[in-house]
């Protein structure tokens, strides 16, 4: 999970693969799913006995932020 | 195991890393909790093993990836006031960082694998000051399903 100076930079990286076009996010997007609680929470003391429902919420969140494309869902 | 004690074992590793930027060994942790240093060791196994985004180095019991912080030197430098606090995961761990600093300016500093120019970002309890240059992008070839397979490729 890389940060490149623009699209147009990460898509010459060598390591951009056009089969996977949708994992590329501009910053809002990453912002809004890592903002998730599944990261905000860390530190509150319970985020073991919390993490399938913190997990669960954070993939509401991709699903909501990159429209539930399906590249994300992909196994 | 008993699931508080995996709780209290996760977040003094975390805290020991946002304070210091160093991980326990397992003796630290078996030390913390008045434990055997083997219960310490099978303590934070499974710990690891309980689908976190965090790892171990291979074959060994030593920690090498604790989210959103890792061990070895990234392309992800983390400051937090101005001050070095090692390195972020990958560069989307980078951006939760700001939440383990409250109050306080976490900055990342990168570069762009592409072209090799800088790239900056600030921020504080979660919001974006300030990132350099505009349009900064962000890019993983591996569907989010699949990044507790492989979490150090990913």
């Amino acid at each position: 999970m890389n940060l490149f100076r623009s699209e147009e930079h990460a898509r010459r990286w060598s390591g951009y693969r056009a089969e996977a076009a949708a994992g590329l996010l501009p910053l809002a997007q990453l912002h809004a799913i890592f903002s998730a609680d599944f990261f905000r929470q860390r530190l509150s003391g319970r985020y073991l006995s919390d993490f399938k429902t913190l997990r669960a919420d954070l993939v509401a969140t991709v699903a909501r932020v990159t429209g539930n494309d399906p590249f994300w869902w992909r196994a | 195991m008993d699931p508080a004690l995996l709780d209290r074992a996760y977040d003094f590793i975390l805290r020991r890393m946002v304070e210091g930027g160093e991980p326990p060994h397992f003796s630290d942790l078996a030390r913390a909790f008045s434990i055997a240093p083997e219960d310490g060791k099978a303590l934070l196994r499974e710990l690891m093993d309980t689908g976190i985004p965090c790892w171990l180095y291979p074959d060994t019991d030593y920690i090498a990836s604790f989210a959103p912080f890792n061990l070895q030197p990234t392309h992800y430098r983390i400051a937090v006031d101005g001050q070095r606090r090692g390195f972020g995961q990958c560069g989307f761990e980078a951006l939760a960082v700001t939440w383990l600093y409250p109050g306080r300016t976490v900055a990342v500093d990168s570069v762009c694998l592409d072209c090799g120019e800088p790239i900056r970002l600030e921020m504080r309890d979660g919001k974006l000051l300030g990132s350099a240059p505009a349009g900064l992008h962000g890019y993983v070839d591996v569907p989010f399903g699949e990044w507790p397979k492989n979490r150090a490729y990913s």
